[in-house]
């Protein structure tokens, strides 16, 4: 296919919230043509709930979809299997097993680029394989590689430092701010005391926090009952390194450091006014890391709010949750 | 014209109203069976309330409350929409001020709230699974064949409970069936369930709790004697049990509506049990999201639309 322009199928989940515009600016500067599926919706999550395995959590589930609403358009699926991202720490292992898992249940399944990214023991060395990999599958060779990498590299730094500065994050996928709808607007502006916006640390995995339909836009509701939301990606590394310093064993997940961080560094905050976990159930992971961090905020007096979500969340239990913990930090302000 | 303060409470199992006067004091208290029909349960509740205090009263504020919250509020017209906990938690205190651990059984969920000074400090909800929670002792009494109000009683009457497993509904009720069928008594049986029930409740609602006294234990399952007494033990501390336990949730919600004392009620009056409400409910085929979407009727009128994540319907409408 080397003279053809391919089509490349990236899926909108899991690690396209945490790489998404590398992995972009990467295959169009080798002169793919990418195909990003559009924002999780309730027909690619039902696609995906009646495809996948009955044990995977929420977000794989979601990934098949993404990846079964994609199949039918592209010339190649872009599954890549994340081992490590980072020198000693792992991704889950649900998540290696994705290419694998994906050429059984798609029928018909089209080419998967699967290359592989480890860099637990060689950073170096091991990024310049995956790079090599991926472009080694498009039938791309030499210095336009470089090229390509160096051009990711640049939006990806650019878009990390956004994030930071708290650009309204949403990654790659940010919707403009969606109106209330009419019942919950009404409930939420009512009983106005004080409402200065209350500072919030919502916590939890990317694909969890910017998928707007998965996670419920928790921050989005946040918002919308007067907080001011800060996310594990407004902080710097720095921050959440530091902060996980303080644990007595290095946490081994590159995901789990990062929410355990983040939420270590959130509840030495003095105007940070309590923690949302957001956590999908059955998430291996998590069960540790949730656990873990409601049991620092605790000691900390620090209010913390663990929401579990699954495919038959309602949004009414979520809304009650979210609403009385609101209510629970005001009240507590005020007095 | 006595001035009154209205709280309803819409839940999943049962719709509770509550009539404050001026004071601060229950005036009349209903209490009904949802079964499903919410709509019904408001107008059937209102009913009843007007029998007992009459429609020689000013409706000086409406707060509603529970998982119908909503529904209720576009219905009856409310001055304040708040959530079960904070609800409760206004409830407890108001009825034993000073109060630190509420414990809430209701139907179909279990909550428990921590208060300090008067404020809620911590809370939590049952998660994913609904075992010890009302509707399970109700159906576990059906299958006994002993009516719910004397399942309490029963317990109180056993000697020694057997050791059920309390972490899930359906094992616990495989449980049973195997002690039965070795020839335990029954309230030996009905004790082990409700001591199951709160350790199950303290080990997932409760897990990680500072439980301090005062305990107020409230919400339907209250009313039973034996889980009382459970719990009684299990904190090794006495649980109160306030007279109006069965309706905290609209309590609460009356007294919320007392605080802000709205200038003019949003109250669209009495003759509302008279008049039709139907809901109903379609799928938007607008995008790939196919929101059900679910308005609620007064005879041709549509009053509101909910579920809609974009706002296309509930902003169509005119509240």
């Amino acid at each position: 296919m080397k003279n053809k322009k391919w089509r490349l199928g990236v899926p909108r989940a899991l690690f396209y919230y945490y790489y998404g515009p590398w992995w972009e600016t990467f295959f169009q500067a080798l002169g793919a043509e990418v195909v990003v599926s559009p924002p999780t919706s309730k027909e690619i999550m039902d696609l995906g709930v009646s495809l996948a395995v009955a044990e995977a959590c929420l977000p794989v589930k979601v990934y098949y979809g993404h990846a079964a609403w994609l199949a039918g358009q592209v010339d190649a699926l872009f599954v890549p299997r994340l081992v490590s991202v980072e020198k000693k720490s792992f991704i889950c292992p649900k998540l290696m097993g994705l290419p694998d898992m994906l050429r059984a249940a798609l029928k018909p399944c089209p080419p998967i680029i699967d290359t592989t990214v480890n860099l637990a023991r060689q950073p170096e060395e091991g990024l310049a394989a995956a790079v090599q990999g991926m472009a080694r599958a498009l039938g791309v060779k030499g210095s336009r590689v470089d090229l390509a990498m160096a051009a990711a590299e640049a939006r990806y730094h650019a878009w990390l430092a956004g994030q930071q500065q708290g650009d309204s994050m949403a990654a790659a996928d940010c919707r403009e701010e969606e109106p209330a709808s009419g019942v919950y607007r009404s409930s939420s502006s009512q009983g106005k005391e004080s409402r200065d916006a209350l500072q919030i640390g919502v916590i939890g995995h990317g694909y969890l926090i910017y998928d707007q339909y998965l996670g419920m836009d928790i921050p989005g509701k946040v918002k919308r009952l007067g907080g001011k939301v800060i996310l594990p990606e407004n902080l710097t590394t720095l921050q959440v390194e530091k902060a996980c310093r303080r644990l007595p064993k290095r946490l081994y997940w590159t995901l789990g450091r990062k929410i355990m961080g983040a939420a270590l560094y959130l509840m030495e905050q003095e105007n940070v006014a309590g923690l949302i976990h957001l956590t999908a159930f059955g998430c291996g992971p998590d069960s540790l890391v949730g656990d873990l961090a409601e049991r620092y905020a605790r000691r900390r007096g620090k209010p913390f709010l663990l929401l579990t979500l699954d495919e038959h969340t309602g949004e009414a239990g979520l809304n009650t949750r979210l609403e009385a913990f609101m209510d629970m930090l005001y009240r507590r302000r005020s007095a | 014209m006595p001035t009154i303060y209205l709280g309803i409470d819409v839940g999943s199992v049962s719709t509770n109203i509550v009539a404050l006067d001026e004071q601060g004091n229950v005036l009349s208290s209903v209490y009904l069976r949802t079964r499903g029909q919410p709509i019904r349960a408001i107008q059937e509740g209102l009913r009843q309330l007007v029998a007992t205090i009459g429609t020689d009263i000013s409706v000086a504020g409406v707060g509603t409350t529970g998982s119908g919250r909503s529904l209720a509020a576009v219905m009856v017209g409310a001055d304040v929409i708040k959530n079960e906990i904070t609800a409760h938690a206004v409830a407890a205190s108001y009825a034993v001020p000073g109060v630190q651990t509420v414990l809430e059984i209701g139907g179909q969920d279990s909550k428990i709230i921590i208060l300090r000074q008067g404020i809620v400090t911590d809370f939590a909800m049952n998660t994913v699974c609904a075992a010890g929670t009302g509707s399970f002792l109700d159906q576990q009494a059906a299958r006994l064949g002993i009516p719910i109000e004397e399942f309490g009683r029963r317990a109180l009457e056993s000697r020694s409970p057997v050791r059920i497993a309390g972490r899930c509904a359906v094992f616990a009720e495989s449980d049973m069936i195997h002690k039965q069928q070795q020839g335990h008594p029954l309230e030996d049986i009905i004790a082990g369930l409700c001591e199951a029930l709160v350790r199950n409740y303290l080990n997932n609602v409760g897990k990680g709790k500072e439980i301090l006294p005062p305990v107020v234990f409230q919400g339907g399952v209250a009313a039973n004697a034996g889980m009382r007494q459970a719990f009684n033990r299990a904190l090794g501390t006495e649980v109160i049990v306030p007279e109006h336990y069965g309706v905290m949730g609209a309590l609460g919600a009356a007294l919320l509506a007392r605080e802000i004392r709205p200038k003019a009620s949003a109250f669209r009056g009495f003759e509302l049990t008279g008049r039709e409400f139907r809901s109903g409910g379609f799928e938007c085929q607008g995008c790939a999201n196919h929101c059900e979407v679910v308005e609620l009727r007064e005879g041709r009128q549509v009053l509101a639309r909910w579920g809609d994540r974009c706002g296309k319907w509930s902003n169509a409408v005119a509240v």
